[in-house]
């Protein structure tokens, strides 16, 4: 389980994260749902350790993050982080070296999924298939915790079902994913737990499943509650 | 398989019509084996944990049963294969009658159209 306690971020003078708490499970889809600027990449950079934060604990498993939670958490950022100049080869090579948990069974497995050929260059894929390189970087690798964020941002319809039919195989169950989205739509049935954020707060979090059963809302309808009400 | 899903109701509880009506269409047969939860998940698009929660709740209501380690199966009770196709067609004349009553119309007039195209689509 990963969870986020009371977290505090501040740039300067101004409170991003103002008191942050949830949880995460492993084996569920946690959706952080809220619109531009609202501070869920700061969020998931925090998770990482990639920020320093000014309050707060987030622990995995019960611990502090340290050095080798890496090899049990990973984080796919909204673009590659790969050199333009690489073959997807060379990417997959990069990743093998730095982690143990690298899984190229799993990497090639995923090539074929989206059809994409390791001898192409990074700078020469299209937008989508960019993503989806990205996407294949850090789900090939055997670790616990998934953090994702935008994954389906700025890409074509075809390549987002293709990205949403990741979540439903084998490559993401009994992992514990976090996902973030301004926009709901392509995801709504496939996530477990939906935390809405604003103001560097979490207006409400709750269980998508149950409140459809408990009160016949879907995520959208809650988002207009929350956002607008 | 291609389910459309509404965004209100439960997945899961969609999924479970979705077999019931393929159950009263006669497409899942009694005893025929279905898809692991995974597969389901795959097949239908859906989070794995909500494939798994239908599964139990069709357990629960004895449409479907599993022997040991085998895959699962639909029940070949003739009683709980009854219900399943009384209760889709109850349902379907329940949100019919929703939908007429609001209109000034009488039950004979209402059953008299219903006949006549009833027959028409059968042609």
């Amino acid at each position: 389980m990963i969870e986020v306690k009371e977290l505090i971020k501040k740039f300067g003078r101004k409170k991003v994260l103002d008191g942050v708490s949830f949880t995460a499970n492993k084996g569920e889809i946690t959706c952080l749902i809220g619109i531009n600027g609202v501070g869920k990449t700061t969020i998931l950079n925090a998770i990482m350790a990639l920020t320093p934060i000014h309050g707060g604990e987030i622990l995995i498993d019960g611990k502090a993050i340290h050095k080798d939670s890496y090899e049990k958490i990973t984080f796919i950022p909204d673009a590659i982080t790969m050199l333009p100049q690489m073959r997807i080869a060379d990417a997959m090579e990069f990743m093998a070296d730095f982690y143990e948990s690298w899984n190229q069974e799993r990497a090639t497995e995923m090539l074929r999924f989206f059809k994409l050929k390791e001898t192409e260059r990074i700078s020469s894929l299209s937008k989508g298939n960019t993503a989806k390189v990205n996407l294949l970087l850090g789900l090939a690798l055997d670790v616990d915790y998934v953090l994702m964020d935008e994954p389906f941002s700025g890409i074509d319809m075809f390549s987002r079902e293709q990205i949403a039919d990741v979540f439903t195989s084998h490559l993401i169950e009994d992992r514990g994913v976090i996902i973030t989205t301004h926009e709901i739509h392509d995801i709504e049935h496939l996530i477990d737990k939906a935390i809405l954020l604003d103001n560097g707060t979490v207006l409400k979090a709750f269980n998508t499943e149950d409140l459809r059963e408990s009160e016949g809302k879907s995520v959208t309808d809650v988002m207009r509650e929350v956002y607008q009400g | 398989m291609k389910v459309d899903f509404n965004k209100r109701d439960p997945v899961y509880v969609q999924v479970v019509r979705h077999f019931k009506e393929q159950i009263a269409k006669g497409m899942l047969e009694p005893g025929q084996e279905i898809p692991s939860r995974r597969e389901l998940a795959n097949q239908l698009k859906i989070n794995p944990n909500t494939a798994q929660r239908a599964y139990k709740e069709m357990e629960g209501q004895g449409l479907i049963y599993t022997e040991r380690n085998l895959p699962s199966k639909i029940t070949k009770d003739e009683k709980v294969l009854g219900s399943v196709r009384e209760e889709l067609i109850v349902e379907a004349v329940d949100s019919f009658i929703a939908s007429i009553r609001p209109i000034d119309v009488s039950v004979e007039e209402v059953l008299d159209l219903v006949k006549e195209k009833y027959e028409q689509e059968k042609k």
